[in-house]
């Protein structure tokens, strides 16, 4: 079994500077390592507003952490989420299954397209149904 | 798409039956002619709608992807049925998908007031 990708996305307190987001974010990233997982990615969005209030917060700094590693790793850094200061919402979400699958269908589709102009006489034919 | 001047013409106009064409500009004929006036033809077609996520091939319906959601979701922030957008059962069930977990993370609303 190869290793799991998952998304981690949450929410900081806006009245944070930058500074402090991203030192944030390098936090949640040693949850993940010391979990044994590995970062792939890291996104600042920056500060969004939110499409409603949470709590007293109208707006927030949005940070993404995209991550691989077993599914042991979600557990510890949700709870370790849940306790820091300044994190008041996340989403952790598994993508890789979906992602490889979005991928196989791809690649199924691209096949199918080549085997339909590499027929013959098939161009000709859709264009004498439009002419009709 | 066809271009039979005859698709060109502004929705609601009441067409001569058996106007030309024929057949073939059965798949984009009739485009919004929902009006159907009386005298006019006797059946009135509806453009079909067609999955917006099959014709632009999305595989993976992203929750980040807000630009594309909101499209699918109404000021009032509700989620349509599926007959609404055409989208196809496979999609509309990502759409929903990616829909509730836009809105745990704040970027689309659950109602908005």
């Amino acid at each position: 079994m190869s290793e799991r990708v998952y998304e981690i996305l949450f929410i900081a307190d806006p009245n944070l500077g930058e500074p402090e987001v991203e030192a944030l974010g390098a936090q949640v990233q040693g949850f993940v390592e010391k979990e044994g997982g590995s970062i792939q990615k890291r996104e600042m969005w920056g500060k969004k507003r939110l499409a409603y209030d949470v709590g007293r917060h109208r707006e927030g700094y949005y940070v993404l952490i995209v991550a691989s590693g077993p599914g042991a790793l979600v557990k510890e850094v949700e709870r370790r989420l849940r306790v820091t200061d300044g994190v008041f919402r996340f989403l952790t979400v598994r993508v890789d299954e979906e992602l490889r699958k979005a991928e196989r269908r791809k690649a199924k589709r691209t096949l199918a397209e080549e085997k339909r102009k590499s027929r013959p006489g098939a161009q000709a034919a859709r264009e004498q149904e439009v002419q009709q | 798409m066809s271009s039979q001047p005859m698709n060109d013409e502004p929705r609601g106009i009441g067409r001569p039956r058996g106007s030309g064409g024929g057949g073939g500009g059965r798949g984009g004929a009739g485009r919004g002619d929902a009006g159907g006036k009386e005298g006019g033809k006797r059946f009135f077609f509806r453009r079909r709608k067609v999955c917006k996520f099959c014709a632009d091939k999305i595989d993976y319906v992203d929750y980040k992807d807000v630009k594309l959601i909101s499209q699918f979701v109404p000021e009032r922030g509700k989620i349509l049925p599926r007959r609404m957008f055409g989208t196809c059962a496979e999609h509309q069930r990502k759409l929903t998908e990616a829909i509730n977990r836009a809105r745990h993370i704040a970027l689309l609303p659950y109602a908005a007031d």
